[in-house]
Order: C-alpha cells, then structure tokens, then sequence
C-alpha cells in the first residue's frame, strides 16, 4: 500500500512537472505578450515597448525562461505577476479558497441532487419518474453554465433579492454559483449511480436477497444503493476537474474571486508566472483529490482493500 | 424520497402478472422520449443543411426600423439589436454550431481513439509516455486549453474547432485505452493468435471493431459538450465573429440584454439546450443498448 | 485572511468616528471656500452632468455613509505611473492628486501647484508648491517630492506605461526652494499643462513607493482626498475618507475633506449583473451603462442617470493610407458616404451615444463644431465614385477591376468592448451594398496586426486626451524606424500645421490651426469619425454630488449618500 501511494505520488509529480512544461509552451507560441496589457498600443513608442520587454525578462529565448522560472521554483519562489508584480503566491493564497470554498459547495450540490435523481430514476426504471429525473439531469449538462449562472442571478437576485449577486464573501454568495455549477455535475452522476444500481440490481445476490423475502426498500437502500456509492465517488474525482475548469466562466458570471478568473485574464495577458503558478496548485488539487478517491474505494468497498 | 417510496409500493402492489403490460408502457414511454430527441436533432440538422427553406428572412438582413421587437407572427423570436429576425439568425447560425460540434468530435474522437488505441493494444513503454501525455493535458482544465489554443490561433472557425478538440482529446484516449485493453484480455483474441493470426490482423479484424462503440457513444454525446464548449469561449470573447453568428455568439451577445430584451439569448440558449439535451438522450440510449447487460435488463 | 480585514473593518469604523467627531469644524470652513470655488467654475458645474449641487451643500445632514460603486474590470494597478487602464484611473483619481487641473473650458488651474511660470523658450515650467500638503502616511509634499515623482516615471525600473508617453517631453526637475520645482522639457510643448492635470501624472509619496517597490501598485499612498484601505483583487476596492484633506482643486464645490466616509469600488464584470444590482438596491452606483439599459434606467423615477462625454479622439475608424486601393480619397470617400453612422449610433447605441463628425471630440480644445452634419449618406455618389475609379460590380455585387475583387480589411480588437465588432458586422452590410467585400478580422493581438504588420485597411480606435495635439501621433509623418501612425498618413502641410499647433503660443491662432487640420482629415475622408464615448453612471436617487472632471473621470470629493 505506501509503496503503492510512493509512486503513484511519483508519477504524480512527473505529471505536474509535465504540465508546466505544456504551459510554458503553449504561452510562449502565444502571440503577443504581457507589454500589450501593460502598455496602450496607441500611446507605446517601440522603445517603451522594447525597453519593458527586457525588464520583464520576456525578450529571451524559450530555453532561458523556463530555466530562470524553474530555478525560482524549486526554491519556492514562483516569482511575481508580470504585469502587476504582485507575488504569484500572494495571488494565489488570496484566490484560492474562494474557489476552494466554491468546488466543495458545487460537489455538495452535485453529490445530493445526482444521488437523489439518479436513485429516483433507478427505482422507478422506465417510468415517468425516471424519464423526467433523468432529463432534469441532463439539463444540468446541456445547459451553457454562463446563461444558466444569469438566470439565476436575475431571478434568484435581482428579481427576489434572496441571494447576492456578486462578491465572494460568506455563505449567501456561495449558494447561486454552486447551484449553477454543481447541476453540471449532478447531470452526471445521475447518469452513473443510475446505471451502476440497474446493474446492481440483477446481479445474483440481490436476486438472491430478493428471494430471502427482504423488501424491495430495503435491498433498493440498503443494497443496491450502497454498492451504487463507488462510481459515484469515482466521479467526484472527475467532476473536480470539471469544476476547477467551470470556476472560469461562473467566478467571472458571479463576479467572484478566484482562481479561474486569475488564470483567464493572465492567459488572455500571457501573464507567465501567474499562470504556471496556479496551473501548478490546481495541478495538485486534481491530482490530490484522484489519489484520495482511488484510496476511498478501498473504504467503501472491502472487495478492493482485499486486492490492493 | 417518500414519493420515492409510495411509488415502489404501488409498483409492488400491482404484481408480477401486471408485468409484462407494465413494460410495454415503460418502454412506449422511453421510446417516445427517444423519437422526440430524435425529431429535435433533425430538424436542427435540417435547418443547418437548408436554412433558406426554413428562415423567413435572410439572417443578414437588418431591418434598422425594427429593432429589439418583443415575438411576433412577423417575428417568431422577436428581433435583436441589429434588427435581424432573430429565428431566421438562429436557423442559420445551427450551421456554424453544428459544424463545432461536429468537426472537432471528429478530430478529437480520431486523434484520442488512436492515442488510446496505441496506447492500449502496444501497451509498453509507449502505452507509458502516450498516457502520461494524456494526464498532462488531463490536469489542465479543457476550457483554458481551448482558451490558449484559440487565443494563439485567433478566432476562426477552423481555430476554434481545433482548440474544442484538442481539449476533448483526453477523454477518448482514456475510454480507448480501456476498452481495447479488456477486449484483449477476451479469450477470443488469445484463440485467434494462437492460430497464427498476425497482430495488425486480430487489431483490424478483431479488437478495433469491439472497441468502438463505446467510443461512438461518447462522440455523440462530444457533440453536445463541443458546442458548449464552442460557447464558453464565445463568452469568454475568444468565439466567432462571422456575418452569421453561431449560437454561441449570439447567446453571449444577447445576455446584456436580458432585463430589456428577454428574447435575445432565450431562444439562441434554448436551441443549444435542446439540441444538446437531444443528442445526450440519444447518447445515453445508445450506451444501454450497447452494453450486453442493460440488454438483458431491458429484456 | 478573514481575520485581516474584519480587523480592517474595525479600523475603519474606529477612524470613521473619529472623522465623524472632527467632521462639523473643518466642514464650515470648507463651506465657504467650496462656495467660491463653485463661482470660480461656473461651466465646469454645469457640464459635470446634471447632478443636485444644491443639496450637496446641505452638508451637515450628508455627512458619512460609504458609497457602493460598481466597476466594470479590475484594475491593474494602483501605481498611477504604472497603469495603462482607464478603469484604474476611476479608482486613482480618488487617492492622488496632480499638481494642475484642467476645467472643462480648457483652462489649467492650480491645485497641488498654487502658481507657474513658463520660460521664454516654453522649454521650463517653475512651478510654486501648496505648503500645507501631506501624503496619507503624513510625509510632507514639496518640490523633492515631484522631483521623484517625474524622475520615477522616467527610471525604466518603474516600467512606467502611459505615463512615460504623458510626460514626454520632460527631461529633468530641479528643486529651487522647498516649495519651487522647475521642470526642463526638451522641446516645447503646449500639452504638457494639461498632460500635468491627469490622473496617470498624479503624485505619489516618495517614501511609500521607494518602500514599497514594485508593490507599490497594490498599496497605494497619495495626496488625495481618499486614503487606500484594502483591495481584494478582483472583488472589492476600498478607500476611506482623507480626513486632513484640505487642497481640492476648484473643479469640485468642497475643498475640504469629503463628505463620506469611504467608497467600495466592486468589480463586477457582466453589464446585466451591474445594472440590475443597482436596480435591486445591492449596490448604490455603477459605471458604464450600457444603451439598453440607459434608455430604460432614464424612464426610472427610482434611479439617476449621470454622464460625461469623453474628451480627446472619438471613435475613429482610420484608414490604412499605404495600402491600395484605399490611398486613393476617392475610395475612401465612396465608404464615408456608403457608410450610416446616423443607422448605426442609432441600433447599437440607440441613440445614447452622440455621433462624431470631427477627428477630435467636442469639448477638446480647437474643435470644429462647423463639421456638424457636413456629411449625408449618399449611395448614389459612392457607386459613382467607385465607377469612376473603374471598379466594376461582378456576377456576385462585389466590384471587381482588372481581375482583382474590391475588398476591405477590417481589423477590430476582442473582446467586444463598447459594441466596436457589431459596427464592423452593420458596416460589412452597408459595404456589400456599393459592391465592397469587407472582411472582418477579430484579433487578439492588435500590436501585432496593427501596429507592426499594418495589415488593415479599417481599424478603430480612440483616445481620451486633454489637448488637441494627441491628433500628432495619428496624423504626423512618422519616423521610419519607430512606430507607425495609425492612419500612416504623410503630409507635408498637415506634419507642418501638426507642429506649430504643438508650440503655437496664441490660443486663438492654435485653435485655428486645429480647424484646419480637421477639415482637411475629413475632406479627404482619411478617418471615419463614428461615436463620443460617454461615461455614464446608474445610481440610486439618494446618492448625489458626483461629478467628472474635463476627461469624464468622476471625482467624488462632493459625494453624498442620503441614509
């Protein structure tokens, strides 16, 4: 088991490095770069440009940047924004838990309404109840989140005034932007605990139980959703990644803090260190969370710890 | 959940000999659902095929006298701020989106079902480097990947097709990957090679063939995501600007106008719903019926 | 993190009543002079927008209160010499002061500078210092300190933006007395003055920005009549009342400290969301209107619609003059009256925005308001002149001469700021209608394309500028090996009258100058003028007394909220 987790930490490491690496290539084919953001094109005379470019470091070769960027970084040191000089990690400290907290009231959503859904449509398999659990479900995937996020706001908040529009503070603003989000995810894990109970539920030993005489509630709550948790936990590990990705769009639509609103507007300014930096934190929250679910199966199923 | 719950108990209480009615009516039900999603994806494709048949106007045409008309009978979605009739923007603009959706599920289900294909059936060191590849790309969001492709690129269409695509990738190399190794492991296969059958042989004759389903399922459930996809980036004001808007664009916009002009993006928003809601049904109705033992449940 | 600013908050309360306790002494005499200074401005009051002056008086009952004040992207930075964003500017202007005022007549009047001389030569300008200055963190304000300022801004170290540009042609500062600068420039410069007065050449505290370094943009430290509190990036920006604040420039009625307590600057980037919170009472202003909403927000007896037209260049669409086969004027002239402005300010702006006629916006020194509706739309003159240049309508209504198709290049920058690609996608449609295929290139990178490839036939763009002579670096021959001008225009007569303009002593003679100058950019149809900005505010009808400066910057030293 711990040499097991030693290297999948290992490669998790390899990964992340990776991904810098890809980052770091693909801002450098960028066109343009952070002066343009800096500067206004109408007022900049080429030395000014030319002048800052060497200030910033961004007038080297490829091979240069990275080096001086990875050098820093090891020794912990993820430089500072070029375009605001603020420290990355400052950045970084000040967003992250706004998106943190945002992530973890979206799967909360995602978890409560796709398990209600999803256990719904199993238990009524083919009926009218299934048909609409499942299409409320998929609304949630088909919808864009930045028009589903403005609705919201405009009824829920400017029309009813229940919940605040904007801002990133306390739990009231939290409840739009998670409902927005975490339907997304709902979407597919009613798709999933559906077909893993319907699975389930013709195995042999629920057949078996079935015939013991237990009632249908009891194998459907007792059984058959229980074992019906394992690929939805699993999926909380995907709808992590799906979500840090949403954070883009809804903290922009919400008006929120966070990391994906940093990241988008450091991409758009080819802000270098700004994007590598949170790249390389978000990085390790996905990887982190993959190794926590891959480790959760063994609690919630005997059947892996016994083979791992 | 207690609705949940009387349900079950009228379910039992009407008995086994009720059954076989009882699925006849489920199945009538899921098949309706199946008909309409399917009448909803043709008529979009229709309407991207032959929109002039379709469209009242032409979707350029800006009637400057009549802007931002609530619907209509002249107007059927009332008109934007440019005074175009807002239906006939959105019959023609289904083409430009159903080309995103269409295109870059191409190029990123063919470019991750080899990956993964590769991957899973030479298996080795390069099953080792091609994944860890794809849980590089994996850990960056697909959004800010299309979103740094796009803006590299600049917004085209060819350029946004490839960024969604690029971004999709991942997903079917993974699903690629895995079903070609558990149809490797089948007993079949092992037989065929020990009749002397050579490896590209029992690939093409044998594994491939068995492996794409799945992956066809996920394409056409891709369709959707693409196009959304294709509408984040409209928003986040990397999308097209072409003289006939896509949906995307037209979405985003219109949602400045929503307190003044509802019926701006609320008809743009409904047609990317519905045609992705669709294309998920159908999906979703495939992946049962592809998968051996929904076939026995469903009976 | 929670903890620190609920400790700011509490710091902010504590000094708020502390302010509220001093408040009734330093008002009453700051009454006074905020009245002479009102009888001083006169115009400057009244193109301040249409905001209740009277009842900012009442000053006794206002007193206190914070302002919510809804911005629509964040800043970049605090740093005024660093900054490049107009959005930042809003922010800025409450923390620092300049060392001129420019009033909306054009005039330059003193502020952190009681009094200034010019030399013969117009190359040094010796200004004389307000005494009873101090920087929030209380160093004294006096000739060292704008030495550093200006020299900050030369300093590459800085990585000063538009502020370098602002400065030019400044060369060195020398300290006379403790309270006498004088500023060398290179060459002369009838624009300095007024560059002086922007927010971007305010003054900042020596000893703040050497501590702070490259920082200093996020904690800022300046004269003005509001102090920094805290900033949380891409949220909220906080400033609270300067309670020694006593040397307001006389474009406001109060000199003395302002009246509330602080303002919240929130960012909220989607228009719907930030109109419609203040609509729904969750913020009390917000900035930058958008048309739909103005028309509906004017009919609103709950809310206020403030504006201010924007001065300097409107929004221009400039041709590319070195490219064929829009060098010819009458190619150019055949789009100016092929092109609606009138249909397209009234569709997109709904007629919200004023339309432009000239190169250079009304309220700029030397305007020409004799250009005023000089042009009609006139489609039967366009496909005349494009006849007579030979250029032939084809099989598909794109004219054609000598085998080649008649297309334009229109270049617009993402993202859609201000509607500008919705005026490429209605001009696409009025061009096909005289036979010209416009293609429309969305970019990025507008340096690029723009400026160093100059691969356009059309772009916009547009300036705020206090003087006239921002039409030099748009019209003016350029060098060679710097950057090209917008329209590559080169024009001995027009690089000659473009000069004098810049040195011309005689403000009459200028602004002739200027007259001539404009008339000869739209004769020769070298830009399409097309919309004045204006910045608007939505509020709430209990908040008053904002009002904007010459460049339609607000300034809330008069502001009040109405509990």
């Amino acid at each position: 088991m711990a040499r097991l987790l030693a290297g999948r930490v290992l490669s998790s490491a390899l990964v992340i490095l990776g991904s810098l690496v890809l980052v770091f290539a693909i801002l450098y084919v960028l066109p343009g770069d952070p002066t343009d953001t800096i500067l206004d094109p109408a007022v900049a005379t080429p030395e000014m440009v030319a002048n800052l470019r060497a200030q910033l470091g961004v007038d080297q070769p490829f091979h240069i940047q990275f080096i001086r960027y990875f050098e820093k970084m090891i020794q912990g040191d993820f430089g500072q924004s070029l375009v605001t000089s603020e420290p990355v990690l400052d950045k970084i400290v000040e967003h992250f838990p706004a998106t943190i907290a945002l992530t973890v009231a979206s799967s909360l959503v995602s978890v409560t309404v796709g398990l209600v859904l999803g256990v719904l449509s199993a238990v009524h398999r083919n009926r009218l109840i299934d048909i609409v659990a499942r299409i409320i479900g998929l609304f949630g995937i088909s919808m864009p989140t930045f028009w589903s996020g403005i609705l919201l706001i405009v009824l829920f908040s400017l029309q009813l005034g229940w919940f605040p529009a904007m801002g990133s503070n306390g739990w009231r603003t939290l409840v739009l932007p998670a409902i927005t989000l975490g339907i997304v995810g709902a979407g597919f894990i009613v798709r999933m605990v559906r077909s893993s109970m319907l699975d389930i539920i013709d195995e042999q030993f629920i057949v078996t139980l079935r015939s013991k005489g237990l009632t249908e509630r009891a194998i459907m709550y007792r059984h058959a959703l229980r074992n019906a948790l394992i690929p939805a936990v699993t999926m909380i590990g995907m709808i992590v990644g799906e979500m840090l990705a949403g954070t883009v769009v809804i903290e922009t639509v919400f008006s929120r803090q966070g990391i994906g609103r940093i990241i988008s507007d450091a991409l758009m300014a080819k802000d270098l260190p700004v994007v590598q930096g949170v790249i390389f934190f978000s990085a390790i929250v996905y990887v982190a969370v993959n190794l926590l679910v891959d480790l959760s199966y063994s609690v919630i199923d005997p059947r892996v710890r016994r083979s791992t | 959940m207690r609705e949940a719950i009387t349900a079950k108990a009228v379910w039992r209480e009407r008995g086994r000999r009720q059954l076989a009615s009882l699925r006849f009516r489920r199945i009538a039900a899921a098949d309706a659902l199946l008909v309409l999603a399917g009448a909803v994806v043709l008529l979009i494709i229709a309407c991207a095929i032959v929109p002039g048949w379709i469209a009242p106007y032409a979707p350029t045409e800006m009637l400057t006298d009549n802007i931002l008309k609530p619907p209509s009978t002249d107007h059927l979605f009332g008109t934007d701020y440019f005074g175009r009739d807002i239906f006939s923007v959105v019959v023609h603009g289904s083409r430009d989106s159903l080309f995103i959706g269409f295109a870059s599920v191409l190029i990123g289900g063919l470019a991750g079902g080899i990956i993964g294909a590769v991957s899973g059936y030479v298996g080795g060191i390069a099953d080792t480097i091609l994944m860890r590849c794809n849980d590089i790309l994996m850990t960056i969001p697909g959004i800010l990947l299309a979103l740094a492709i796009a803006g590299a690129l600049g917004p085209g269409m060819f350029n946004i097709v490839l960024a969604v695509a690029v971004a999709s990738i991942p997903g079917y190399a993974r699903v690629m990957r895995a079903q070609i190794i558990s149809i490797k492991s089948r007993t079949f296969i092992a037989a065929s090679s020990s009749m002397g059958a050579s490896p590209m042989h029992i690939f093409w004759r044998h594994v491939l063939p068995n492996a794409l389903s799945p992956l066809l399922v996920m394409a056409t459930i891709g369709i959707g995501t693409s196009i959304l996809t294709g509408s984040g980036l409209s928003f986040l004001g990397l999308g097209l600007l072409r003289e006939v808007p896509d949906w995307g664009t037209l979405l985003s916009q219109g949602r400045g106008y929503l307190t003044v002009a509802w019926w701006m993006c609320t008809f743009p928003g409904l047609a990317i719903t519905l045609f992705v809601l669709a294309v998920n049904i159908i999906g979703d109705r495939l992946r049962d019926d592809m998968d051996p033992k929904k076939r026995r449940v469903r009976g | 993190m929670k903890n620190r600013y609920s400790f700011r908050r509490t710091a902010t309360v504590l000094i708020a009543l502390a302010l509220a306790l001093s408040a009734c002494a330093t008002n009453n005499t700051a009454n006074n002079t905020s009245n002479n200074a009102a009888a001083n401005t006169g115009s400057g009051a009244a193109a301040a927008g249409d905001t209740k002056e009277t009842a900012a008086d009442d000053t006794a009952a206002a007193q206190g209160g914070e302002l919510s004040y809804a911005l629509a992207t964040s800043p970049d930075s605090l740093d005024p010499h660093r900054s490049g964003l107009a959005v930042a500017v809003r922010v800025i202007r409450t923390i620092y002061d300049s060392l001129v005022v420019q009033l909306p007549d054009n005039s330059i009047k003193p502020w952190l500078a009681t009094s200034w001389t010019v030399s013969e030569d117009g190359k040094s300008y010796t200004f004389k210092l307000r005494e009873d200055v101090k920087f929030h963190d209380g160093t004294p304000f006096n000739a060292e300190a704008v030495k550093y300022n200006f020299d900050r801004i030369l300093d590459s170290a800085t990585k000063a933006a538009n502020a370098a540009a602002l400065l030019a042609p400044y060369q060195s500062s020398e300290v006379i007395d403790e309270y006498t600068v004088k500023l060398n420039l290179a060459t002369p410069s009838r624009a300095f003055l007024g560059n002086l007065s922007q927010a971007l050449l305010g003054i900042v505290s020596p000893t703040a920005a050497k501590k702070d370094g490259d920082q200093f943009g996020q904690h800022p430290v300046g004269t003005g009549p509001y102090k920094f509190v805290s900033w949380q990036e891409n949220a909220e920006i906080k400033v609270a009342r300067n309670e020694s604040y006593a040397w307001a420039p006389e474009i406001v009625k109060n000199t003395g400290a302002p009246y509330l307590d602080g303002i919240a600057f929130k960012i909220v980037p989607e228009e719907a969301t930030r109109i419609g919170s203040v609509q729904s009472g969750q913020v009390l202003a917000g900035e930058t209107v958008p048309p739909q909403n103005i028309v509906a927000l004017k009919s609103d007896p709950n809310f206020q619609l403030l504006s201010a037209n924007t001065v300097g260049l409107p929004y221009t669409l400039f041709f590319n003059l070195e490219r064929a086969p829009w060098n010819d004027a009458k190619a150019r002239q055949a789009v100016k009256y092929a092109v609606d402005v009138d249909a397209i300010v009234k569709t997109l702006y709904l007629g919200t925005y004023d339309r432009a006629w000239s190169p250079l916006t009304p309220g700029t020194f030397g305007y020409d308001a004799t250009l005023e509706n000089s042009v009609k739309p006139d489609i039967e003159k366009a496909n005349a002149l494009l006849d007579e240049l030979g250029w032939t309508k084809g099989a598909d209504g794109i004219r054609e001469k000598d085998g080649k198709k008649l297309t334009l290049q229109y270049v617009d920058a993402t993202p859609n700021r201000e509607k500008r690609n919705d005026i490429a996608v209605i001009i696409q449609q009025q061009l096909k209608a005289i036979g010209i295929a416009v293609n429309v290139e969305i970019t990025k990178d507008v340096r690029t394309v723009v400026f160093t490839n100059g691969a356009y036939d059309l772009y916009g763009n547009s300036q705020v500028n206090s003087d006239p002579n921002a039409l030099y670096a748009f019209y003016h021959t350029y060098d060679p090996k710097g950057r090209a001008s917008l329209s590559r225009l080169s024009d001995p007569a027009i690089d000659k009258l473009l000069e004098q303009g810049l040195v011309e002593p005689d403000d009459t003679k200028r602004a002739e100058i200027y007259k001539e100058i404009q008339h000869y950019i739209v004769d020769q149809a070298i830009v399409l003028p097309i919309y004045v900005f204006p910045y608007t505010v939505a509020a709430a009808k209990s908040v008053e007394g904002i009002v904007f400066d010459s460049l339609g910057y607000p300034l809330f030293n008069d502001a009040t909220v109405k509990p």
